[in-house]
């Protein structure tokens, strides 16, 4: 039977993990192609959001026009007293004049969205003038990050992209990895991409490489969305069914082969793909795992690599890794924290995943996102060290979580290492961790961390 | 001033007439704000950039035994999960082998708290913080949200003091009151200065037990100085002006980073204060003068081999210890002279752009010049009174140096670099990648764990220049792959503008 364990205190949240919805939403804009976000806000929230993202995600730079090149009107009291909306009217119009782009998307800060800040009239003033350009009210206070990235997205869906009514019956829409509050996210979702296509699948996955707005623009046409993701997305793959008749489906962020394989028989089932063609597939990425993972065997059995665990991170990273460990890594994942706060009846998506282990390793779950007090909750489930002789403690121990972590790590003497937000001492470029090959990063990162002490 | 029975400190644009838009030369500033005309104008396009929080969150979540409520959506405090790294190291360096990193929490204002206020999850929060954490003081900031819906920070901690073991300090640093984000600076002692600095003697708690003990701790006051650092100080630069302070035989009180909100009540009894840059502390140095009788030495920001000597010598004619301080400062020069001139070469007439808060850009400029080198524009984050002491410098060496007064706004900036070319752009943490991808060679003007400050700063920042005038490799073949996203009109265009007069708020 598995522990839960709820955050009780609803007066605040320590160190939060989350950029607010404008944070989201802003990031989500600037991992567009060519795109150009206008901020209507006050002069702050720009500088805020680079600062925070900077620490938060693995050293995420500027780009394009982000940090502190995004057009922003930058309203002061006078705009709040009297409206904003002559003042953003000047800055979309010099942005148009000197920023290159060929999508603007405007995003409202708090301040615009607790006057009322009509920005909808602007969007249509320029529209009939003939540039391309919306916006969406994202204002902090409306949520997290995970709720920007899911605004954007179905504004994008509802006045960008095109309806078509045929559908390709190959093409499949990729949602469920949401930028910046994923660190990893370019990693991630190219990884998940590569796999698709190997599958035969056209991908629109609107953040890597390989998308462009005109690509973004022509995903009407797809047969399916699939969000990697129980939960975030939601809005955005419920936009595309409702406005361009796209089905979608969900699926658990897969992590390892065992979570992998189940994920790629999930798509090829909905899209009916042949059997042989997934079996495949299958076999070749499960040979290319076990290719490398043979290789770092020895040392694992000689070394005595095998640990206990302890997997903080939001409902995407959190069961996944946790079913990895579990599953796949044959390590001892003790205590799963949840990050997000997440509704009651949402709760049984997520302990399904602990329940189906294949290994029925039996992981304790609780929901909570202060710092201070999961480590709490790690001494609820695991005894405090004493002075006796003998005891089977939480040891060889490692900790998988943010840098907030890393103090806590320390202090039961387990190693650690940062995959969830906030990542600030690591770097991330293209790293992944979803998939096979993702997984096999994982296992780099989690086994250096100890081969390090060597 | 008497600003203290006030809840909220005065805008800059007030107290000072700072400004943050004007494009020109040194000669013109001068000139104009002296006049009194050099009135605030506006941008017409502008882009985001940093507002009284970010250096609030600095400076708070660096003291000891505090935790930082951050009043407003869960987005603002954000920054700290960067800042936070610099306090972390502060913490390690005060011999915490485990540290905890920056403590801060959110009250995470929701769309039903913006309908209903956000006085009772305020009032909650620092009755769990206390609980929690028992810490020595609870900082509440306010920001946007709170203000626009008419929260009462000052209210519900007044009603929670009883409540509460921990000091309840509010400050109000909403990000739309003010176009100067050294707005904050004020903010922050002004809220220090109303509920903590209250010049109560610790003696007064018994805790001294004879006589001799009580005549020993004046004799130390005699010597005690307050050292007013800011955020953008690392540990290096407080050591090596703690250096220099103790060489004149004075023991240092350094607030507000890093600091114990002890430091702030033991303020008052000290022999002096010193400030290190106009822009952070003239507001505190001045109430501790007025209110306690403290005096202070300002204005100068000892960054640069004659201006630490300047600094030196205005703390030694205070206190009466000029001989030593002229025997301290030729000591130092003769060694930093003898280990500068390797050096030199490989800075000579090479050219330079700066851009960061006001006395920082200009003092550093001065000591470019100093070094060798040719400034060509200088972007200060804003202007007000104090940047003259720096301008008259500048000015003598060349009236034609241009400058642009901007927080940030890069988009000036990379106009300014296109057309002027610097070998090295001297900038502030996130100014710095735009003239990155110019092509040009990036020092950080503050930061990093190095030092800029004092007679070593000096060595320091000259042996850095010349590590990145060595090899720039990196910003060039950037400059060839990563594009502006300005129009290829912005080259030609004049730089300012945008920067349009009237409608001054």
């Amino acid at each position: 039977m598995n522990t839960y364990i709820t955050n009780t205190n609803k007066r605040f949240i320590e160190r939060p993990r989350s950029f607010c919805s404008l944070g989201g939403a802003l990031i989500t804009v600037t991992a567009l192609p060519e795109t150009v976000p206008i901020l209507h806000t006050a002069m702050g929230c720009g500088g805020s959001i680079y600062w925070n993202q900077y620490g938060s995600t693995g050293y995420l730079g500027a780009g394009y026009c982000g940090g502190l090149a995004v057009p922003s009107s930058n309203i002061q009291e006078k705009d709040i007293i009297f409206g904003g909306l002559e003042r953003l009217e000047e800055q979309v119009k010099n942005t148009i004049e000197l920023v290159e782009g060929k999508l603007y998307i405007i995003l409202t800060g708090c301040t615009a969205d607790i006057i009322g800040d009509d920005i909808q009239s602007i969007v249509r003033q320029y529209r009939e003038e003939g540039t391309e350009i919306i916006g969406t009210e994202t204002g902090g206070f409306h949520g997290d990050g995970y709720k920007g990235y899911d605004l954007v997205l179905t504004v994008l869906i509802r006045e960008f992209i095109e309806k078509q009514k045929v559908k390709k019956k190959n093409k499949v829409n990729l949602l469920g990895v949401v930028p910046g509050q994923d660190a990893f996210w370019r990693g991630n979702l190219l990884k998940i991409r590569t796999l698709l296509e190997k599958l035969g699948l056209e991908v629109n996955s609107f953040f890597t490489e390989y998308d462009t707005l005109n690509s973004i623009r022509n995903a009407g046409d797809a047969a399916l969305t699939i969000v990697v993701s129980e939960f975030y997305a939601q809005d955005a793959a419920n936009a595309f069914k409702k406005i361009h008749q796209i089905p979608y489906i969900t699926n658990p962020f897969p992590i390892g082969p065992t979570s992998t394989e189940a994920f790629l028989k999930n798509v090829a089932e909905i899209l009916e793909i042949p059997q042989d063609i997934v079996q495949q597939l299958i076999e070749t990425e499960t040979k290319h795992y076990f290719r490398y993972l043979e290789r770092v065997a020895d040392a694992y059995n000689d070394l005595d690599w095998q640990r206990y665990a302890v997997v903080v991170g939001d409902v995407n990273y959190a069961p996944a890794i946790t079913k990895f460990l579990a599953d796949d890594f044959g390590w001892l994942p003790e205590l799963m924290v949840v990050t997000n706060n997440v509704d009651e009846e949402q709760k049984p998506k997520i302990s399904s995943v602990i329940e189906t282990l294949t290994s029925q390793y039996p992981t304790a779950i609780a929901y909570e996102s202060d710092p201070t007090e999961i480590k709490t909750h790690f001494w609820k489930i695991v005894p405090r060290k004493s002075d006796r002789l003998y005891q089977d403690d939480f040891s060889p121990g490692f900790v998988i979580g943010s840098h907030l972590e890393r103090e806590f790590a320390t202090d039961i003497g387990a190693g650690h290492l940062t995959v969830s937000y906030p990542v600030g001492n690591r770097i991330v470029l293209n790293r992944g961790y979803a998939g096979y090959d993702g997984s096999l990063s994982l296992i780099e990162d989690l086994l250096s961390v100890i081969a390090a002490q060597r | 001033m008497n600003y203290l029975k006030q809840k909220v400190a005065p805008r800059r644009e007030e107290r000072l007439g700072s400004c943050i838009e004007f494009g020109g030369t040194v000669g013109e500033i001068h000139k104009q704000f002296c006049g009194g005309c050099l009135k605030n104008k506006r941008r017409a396009f502008s882009q985001g950039t940093i507002c009284q929080l970010l250096p609030a969150t600095a400076i708070l979540t660096s003291l000891q035994d505090c935790v930082v409520i951050v009043h407003g959506a869960v987005g603002c405090g954000g920054a700290v999960h960067s800042q936070g790294a610099s306090v972390r190291v502060g913490q390690f360096n005060s011999g915490i082998k485990n540290p905890k990193g920056a403590l801060w929490l959110s009250t995470n204002l929701s769309e039903s708290d913006v309908v209903s206020g956000g006085e009772e999850k305020l009032k909650h929060s620092i009755v769990e913080a206390d609980k929690r954490y028992r810490p020595d003081a609870i900082i509440v900031l306010s920001t946007c949200v709170p203000a626009i819906i008419g929260d009462d920070i000052d209210g519900v901690a007044d009603n929670l003091k009883d409540q509460v073991s921990a000091t309840i300090l509010p400050i109000h640093c909403e990000g739309f009151k003010t176009k100067i984000m050294a707005t904050a600076y004020d903010a922050i002692f002004h809220s220090f200065l109303r509920n903590m600095t209250d010049g109560k003697d610790e003696t007064e708690f018994n805790v001294y037990d004879n006589e001799i003990s009580v005549t020993s701790e004046k004799l130390r006051r005699s010597r005690l100085v307050n050292l007013l650092n800011v955020s953008s100080m690392t540990g290096p630069d407080q050591k090596e002006l703690t250096r220099l302070l103790n060489k004149l035989g004075l023991e240092v009180n350094m607030l507000p980073c890093d600091a114990h909100p002890d430091a702030f009540r033991l303020a008052p009894f000290a022999a002096l204060s010193i400030g290190v840059c106009p822009t952070h502390d003239d507001y505190f140095m001045t109430y501790l003068e007025q209110k306690f009788g403290v005096p202070f030495v300002g204005g100068q920001m000892p960054i640069g081999i004659e201006n630490t000597s300047l600094w030196l010598r205005q703390v030694a004619k205070k206190l009466g210890l000029t001989d030593a301080a002229e025997r301290i400062i030729k000591s130092e020069t003769d060694e930093l002279n003898q280990s500068l001139k390797p050096l030199l070469p490989y800075l000579k007439g090479k050219t330079a752009m700066l851009s960061a808060g006001e006395i920082r850009t200009l003092a550093t400029a001065v000591l470019l010049q100093e070094l060798g080198m040719e400034i060509l524009a200088v972007r200060p984050y804003h202007y007000d009174q104090f940047g003259g002491v720096e301008i008259e410098k500048l000015e003598k060496i060349n009236p034609k140096i241009r400058i642009n007064v901007a927080t940030a706004q890069p988009f000036e900036a990379v106009n300014l670099i296109y057309r002027t070319k610097p070998d090295i752009y001297i900038g502030h943490n996130s100014d710095n990648i735009w003239a990155a991808k110019c092509g040009v060679a990036v020092l950080p003007i503050y930061g990093t764990n190095s030092i800029y400050s004092g007679y070593a700063g000096a060595y320091d920042i000259a042996r850095r220049l010349k590590r990145h005038l060595k090899n720039s490799s990196f910003n060039e073949h950037l400059s060839k792959h990563a594009r502006q996203p300005y129009k290829e009109f912005w080259y030609s265009e004049n730089p300012f503008k945008y920067i349009q007069g009237g409608d001054d708020q």
